[in-house]
């Protein structure tokens, strides 16, 4: 199995669905629209992501981890940069003075909130597709560097990792904010998310 | 396995000790089984809710509170039976369970609380539901506190910005009568006017004049402030402007015995801007070195770098302190108060200077050097008009 064998097309279908449904959960948190897209889509092994990501990602980065586990295994973590995300805490909830430029108690638990949201609509798709149902832990904030985000990547089914990572793009009445969705599954998994897709495919 | 592996699969001999644990750490705990019967809920939760463990295990949750039914918090729970687990944010849900607000917080109408909404394993089968809820009603009242002292602080803001634009609109317009009555009164259109009696009028009409000037900035600077000044965008002759404000300072140039020099870039320059904004930068920003600079020049150079057009305004005067240059866009900061007394000035110049560079889509820059001089830069583009989309 190698990562050219992934159905880029499928797979990107499969994250907008989740996105999709993420957007309309947060639409109905926060009552205002929300869209959720999906601008790029890579697949790459996990020794790779410091080089995909270190371009694109500068200082702090502010992780929702959330650890899945059933048929496919891994590690999801919601990934923006510091500013991106006091920006968008902002934005969600509409009002806060006092929260403007910086994550406070308040910020980490709206992120916490919807990082949740986000990482458990894209990994219900998965589940979907799969037909198996998959567990999730319990969500995890964090600030911190983007090579300690990846040495907490938890992915303990395979020798070989490999990463899912999908740029992503928060559109709100009063802005956007970009920010990237990472999930880290080990060859099993990729392997039966990859014959699914084909099977889903050919269907 | 992590710890928030851990959380959504501890058996049933460790349920009670986390019940404790969070008894400990001011958590309320709570278990429900598949058909959300209460199966654990621990003391926190008892003294919270006034209902004691053994009133309510064995009961369903929605006898006791059916205002939970076919709510957010219902759907939470079923999805944790599905294995999904959900995290409440205070910001966006207020409570989960409906308890009455802690001893001084009864402005609120139920405990603030954020949640962490799990499946309950068992041999990887979801045999219920673990509720964890924090009472956030202490920190959710502090940062109301704060957002209303600043939206207070920026109310009170906005009402000195109106203060200042009304009293110096009240100020000026007496000012204008009296220069306008000496002017009369100089050109002798009601009676002789004996030398002494001259000497003083003038003196008279210099401190009007000065005081006119002074609520001009206060005016400028509290318009600004306001967000009432507004953009007026044409097509100006950088030439033309920069020589206005040469011709306006030459005079007293000459009187100080110190060089003004303007040099400005080969060809015609024509760009889009407000003038009137541009030319009371410039007139602030030269003004600004006339009156610090006692020998030597000072000089305007004006070039054009990609698509912006820079205006560097250079003085041989004291120069401004490192420590110092920090300050001196704050308003009525003058970085030396000797010099205030001799030199005048309200100390609003540099600061509305900044702020009209910024309408204008640029930006003004400083670098100094005590005692060698300082250099202004003021950039703006060359076209500020809106692009087309």
């Amino acid at each position: 199995m190698t990562r050219e064998e992934v159905d880029h097309d499928a797979l990107t279908e499969l994250f907008n669905i989740g996105l999709h449904r993420a957007a309309a959960s947060l639409s109905d948190l926060t009552g205002q629209r929300i869209i959720v897209d999906l601008p790029r889509l890579w697949v790459c092994p996990i020794e790779e992501t410091h080089a995909a990501l270190i371009d694109l990602m500068e200082g702090d980065l502010a992780t929702v981890h959330q650890i899945f586990r059933g048929s496919v295994t891994g590690d999801a973590v919601l990934v923006l940069d510091y500013e991106a995300a006091a920006r968008l805490a902002r934005l969600m909830t509409d009002d806060s003075v006092a929260t403007q430029g910086r994550i406070d108690q308040s910020a980490r638990e709206v992120l916490t909130e919807v990082g949740n949201v986000i990482l458990s609509s894209c990994l219900s798709a998965f589940g979907d597709m799969l037909q198996v149902a998959v567990t999730f832990s319990v969500p995890r904030m964090r600030l911190e560097s983007l090579e300690g985000m990846l040495r907490s990547l938890k992915v303990d089914d395979a020798e070989l990792h490999h990463v899912l990572l999908a740029a992503t793009r928060f559109r709100l009445t009063e802005g956007e904010v970009g920010g990237y969705l990472l999930i880290a599954v080990g060859m099993p998994s990729l392997s039966l998310i990859t014959k699914a897709l084909a099977a889903r495919e050919n269907a | 396995m992590t710890i928030e592996e851990r959380l959504v699969s501890v058996d049933a001999e460790t349920l009670p000790l986390l019940g404790e644990l969070g008894e400990l750490l001011e958590l309320g705990v709570f278990t429900l089984d598949r058909d959300f019967v209460v199966r654990g809920w621990n003391g926190w939760l008892a003294n919270a809710s006034g209902l004691d463990a053994a009133a309510l295990i064995g009961k369903s949750l929605f006898e006791h509170y059916p205002e939970l039914r076919e709510t957010r918090a219902a759907e939470a729970l079923q999805r944790a039976l599905a294995g999904a687990t959900t995290v409440w944010a205070h910001r966006f849900h207020r409570f989960f369970l409906p308890l009455a607000a802690p001893q001084g917080y009864e402005s609120f109408d139920r405990m603030q609380q954020s949640a962490r909404i799990m499946p309950l394993m068992r041999d990887d089968v979801v045999e219920g539901v673990l509720v964890i809820l924090q009472d956030v009603t202490e920190r959710v009242a502090r940062e109301e506190e704060l957002n209303t002292a600043l939206r207070r602080a920026e109310v009170g803001s906005q009402a000195k910005s109106d203060f200042l634009a009304s009293m110096s609109h009240e100020l000026r317009t007496p000012l204008s009568a009296i220069v306008g009555y000496m002017d009369l009164l100089e050109g002798e259109m009601v009676g002789a006017v004996a030398p002494l009696q001259r000497t003083y009028l003038g003196r008279v009409k210099s401190a009007a004049h000065h005081l006119i000037s002074v609520i001009e900035e206060i005016l400028s600077f509290s318009r600004v402030e306001a967000g009432k000044e507004l953009i007026y965008l044409e097509a100006v002759e950088v030439a033309a402007i920069a020589r206005e404000v040469e011709e306006l300072f030459e005079p007293q140039a000459l009187r100080k015995n110190i060089a003004l020099r303007v040099s400005l870039p080969e060809g015609p320059l024509t760009i889009w801007t407000d003038a009137t904004k541009l030319r009371q930068i410039l007139i602030n920003l030269v003004g600004n070195a006339m009156k610090f600079t006692d020998a030597g020049e000072v000089a305007m150079d004006v070039r054009v770098s990609d698509d912006r057009v820079y205006f560097r305004i250079r003085d041989t005067g004291p120069g401004i302190k490192e420590s110092d240059l920090a300050r001196i866009f704050d308003p009525f900061t003058q970085i030396d108060q000797s010099l205030k007394r001799t030199k005048g000035g309200t100390g609003l110049g540099l600061p509305v200077s900044l702020r009209l560079a910024h309408l204008l889509s640029g930006d003004l820059l400083v670098d100094s050097v005590a005692s060698k001089g300082t250099t202004f830069t003021l950039w703006i583009p060359l076209d500020a008009r809106p692009r087309p989309q």
